[in-house]
């Protein structure tokens, strides 16, 4: 049986500009009882609000709201189980709202299990002013790691980057967002293309392409300050930067060979080392979770396909990992270094695809014509990335469990996802 | 003997079930993590050489490519013999040669390819006698397409080298 979930999130935030829907949700899903919460009736309303959302966004989820549950329960001390598993119910969330005013807010909640008969997880968040959102996400993510197992993205934000008109002129902002789309924030806007915007990993600082001096080149901006500096200081294009999981080395495309080819920066001491070397495109390279590999996408077998190069036999030859399908690019290695994520074209349409190190095929995640840029969230369960419909980029998610979710923008395109990682 | 002290651990393996089973509640307390954001705006440089805001795109000349090549077509070099005779006529000419992808491929793929196409334009430039010193590759990948729409003909368009 398969639920659909249509979901329209309009909160009192009208300056949001991607609005997020859930186009579907997996197969068996748990199904947790939200009550109201104890306290200020506006705020228990709105953090209930953004639980269940996020619940359901994971696909995992079927939330029961107080409204669905017998009224009777609602204010009881003891929790009458049985009543719960006679509507399915695997999990009980009951919480409290300390609230002074709408500034301190403290938020206490309790999840049971329905079948164990007992409270599996106590816990207490602080709040920080006007942040009632973040905390309502804290919450989404203590349920569903106490649930499932996986810690959860509620609370981790994304970049992307979007297109706009004003007037005749065309604006390009770098954004940064929660991850269900709101509270965005510009981080640079500028009337020149931004792409491939990327996290450092203690999420303090991106870094992107910019065009803005004609040439492209690699920025490193740090979030909270705005301050930006060009990463490598020459007169060659420069483009495709990954920082490396220990933060101290930016991989790097570079053009000054007269080609492109991959390069190591250090960002301490500003040495680069030359990582590839062959006359064919080497470009979009990311590293593997432990930082001892880098994958990359190379046109050296006369199609774009996907290499590894072990950092630790650094002269030995790439090991080329695709060699189903015409084109094969941008790929990420999955969180637990189980697999790869990536564009892959297929009878001319480009969707992303996944695969297993320990298969010799990849499964395509995604239906349409022309998909691209895929980012993998810090769990690895969900792969947000960019679609065109109607001539229009809007963004996109799709869970390994097989829910999936669209993030279209109010106005303007979007595109260019990418995922921060646990900032907490 | 064995069999025993197997047994024994079984025990041992519930007993430690049973207990974790019924140990007490997961208790958590935590703070929200606060983040300060700074926005930066940014324009082009006046000296630019190739600006694609705002104004149509002027061009002295422009070839055309297939998907994921970047070799020229006979009509191609028809276009660039003209480039190299009006160098040839004009010896303090240089030119800026931006190569274009169509919308299709990843993004950073298709900036490494205009930048071939470039390169190609380039290349059959050296070889006709035009210095080095005269031409300046750059690309623009799928950025900055000619005409919008996810159609064959689009594509065919956005698939360029400009020479200005």
């Amino acid at each position: 049986m398969k639920i659909y979930f249509y979901l329209f999130f309009v909160f009192l935030n009208l300056n949001a500009e991607l609005v997020l829907e859930i186009t579907e949700s997996s197969d068996n899903p748990y199904r947790i009882a939200i009550h109201n919460f104890d306290g200020q009736a506006s705020i228990s309303n709105e953090i209930s609000a953004i639980i269940k959302a996020d619940l359901q966004r994971t696909g995992e989820f079927s939330v029961l709201s107080s409204d669905d549950l017998l009224t009777e329960e609602v204010y009881q001390e003891e929790l009458n189980y049985k009543n719960y598993r006679l509507l399915g119910v695997d999990y009980i969330l009951k919480g409290k709202i300390n609230s002074k005013d709408r500034v301190n807010i403290t938020v206490s909640y309790d999840i049971y299990d329905s079948v164990k008969e007992k409270k599996i997880r106590s816990s207490k968040i602080y709040g920080i002013p006007n942040k009632t959102r973040q905390l309502a996400h804290y919450v989404s993510d203590g349920i569903y790691e106490e649930i499932t197992g996986l810690k959860g993205v509620s609370s981790t934000k994304m970049l992307y980057v979007s297109e706009g008109l004003v007037g005749s002129a065309k604006v390009y902002k770098l954004m940064l967002a929660d991850a269900d789309g709101m509270n965005e924030q510009t981080l640079l806007k500028s009337n020149s293309a931004i792409i491939s915007p990327s996290w450092s990993p203690d999420s303090k600082e991106i870094a992107y392409v910019s065009f803005e001096t004609g040439l492209a080149k690699v920025f490193i901006q740090n979030i909270a300050t705005g301050s930006r500096e060009v990463a490598v200081k020459n007169k060659y294009q420069i483009s495709s930067p990954a920082f490396s999981p220990d933060g101290k080395f930016l991989s790097l495309t570079l053009y000054q060979d007269g080609n492109a080819e991959i390069y190591i920066l250090n960002l301490e001491n500003k040495n680069l080392t030359r990582l590839t070397n062959h006359y064919s495109i080497d470009t979009e390279s990311s590293w593997s979770p432990d930082g001892k590999k880098i994958l990359f996408t190379s046109g050296r077998s006369g199609s774009p396909q996907l290499y590894e190069i072990d950092l630790l036999k650094f002269n030995t030859k790439p090991k080329r990992l695709t060699f189903d399908g015409s084109y094969n690019a941008k790929a990420s290695y999955l969180p637990s270094n189980e697999g790869i994520v990536f564009v892959q074209r297929n009878e001319g349409e480009f969707k992303i695809a996944l695969k297993y190190f320990n298969e010799n095929f990849s499964r395509p995640l995604t239906e349409s014509r022309l998909d691209e840029s895929p980012s993998i969230s810090p769990n690895g369960n969900v792969i947000i990335y960019a679609i065109k419909e109607d001539k229009v980029g809007l963004l996109a998610g799709v869970t390994l469990s097989g829910a999936k979710f669209r993030l279209p923008s109010s106005s303007g395109e979007v595109r260019e996802p990418s995922w921060s990682g646990y900032l907490r | 003997m064995y069999i025993q002290s197997n047994n024994r651990n079984i025990f041992y393996v519930s007993f430690l079930m049973f207990a974790v089973s019924c140990s007490t509640t997961n208790n958590t307390e935590e703070s929200v993590y606060n983040s300060t954001v700074s926005s930066v705006e940014v324009s082009v440089a006046e000296d630019s050489i190739v600006s694609y805001d705002e104004k149509p795109i002027t061009t002295n000349a422009v070839v055309y490519f297939d998907f994921d090549k970047f070799t020229l077509s006979t009509k191609s070099i028809q276009t660039l013999k003209s480039v190299v005779r009006a160098m040839n006529d004009n010896t303090d000419m240089v030119i800026t040669v931006s190569g274009h992808a169509d919308e299709r491929g990843t993004r950073e793929y298709n900036l490494a390819l205009g930048q071939r196409r470039g390169d190609a334009v380039k290349d059959y430039l050296l070889l006709n006698g035009i210095n080095n010193n005269r031409v300046t590759v750059k690309s623009f990948g799928e950025e900055y397409p000619l005409v919008t729409g996810s159609n064959d003909e689009s594509w065919s368009k956005n698939r360029r080298a400009e020479i200005n």
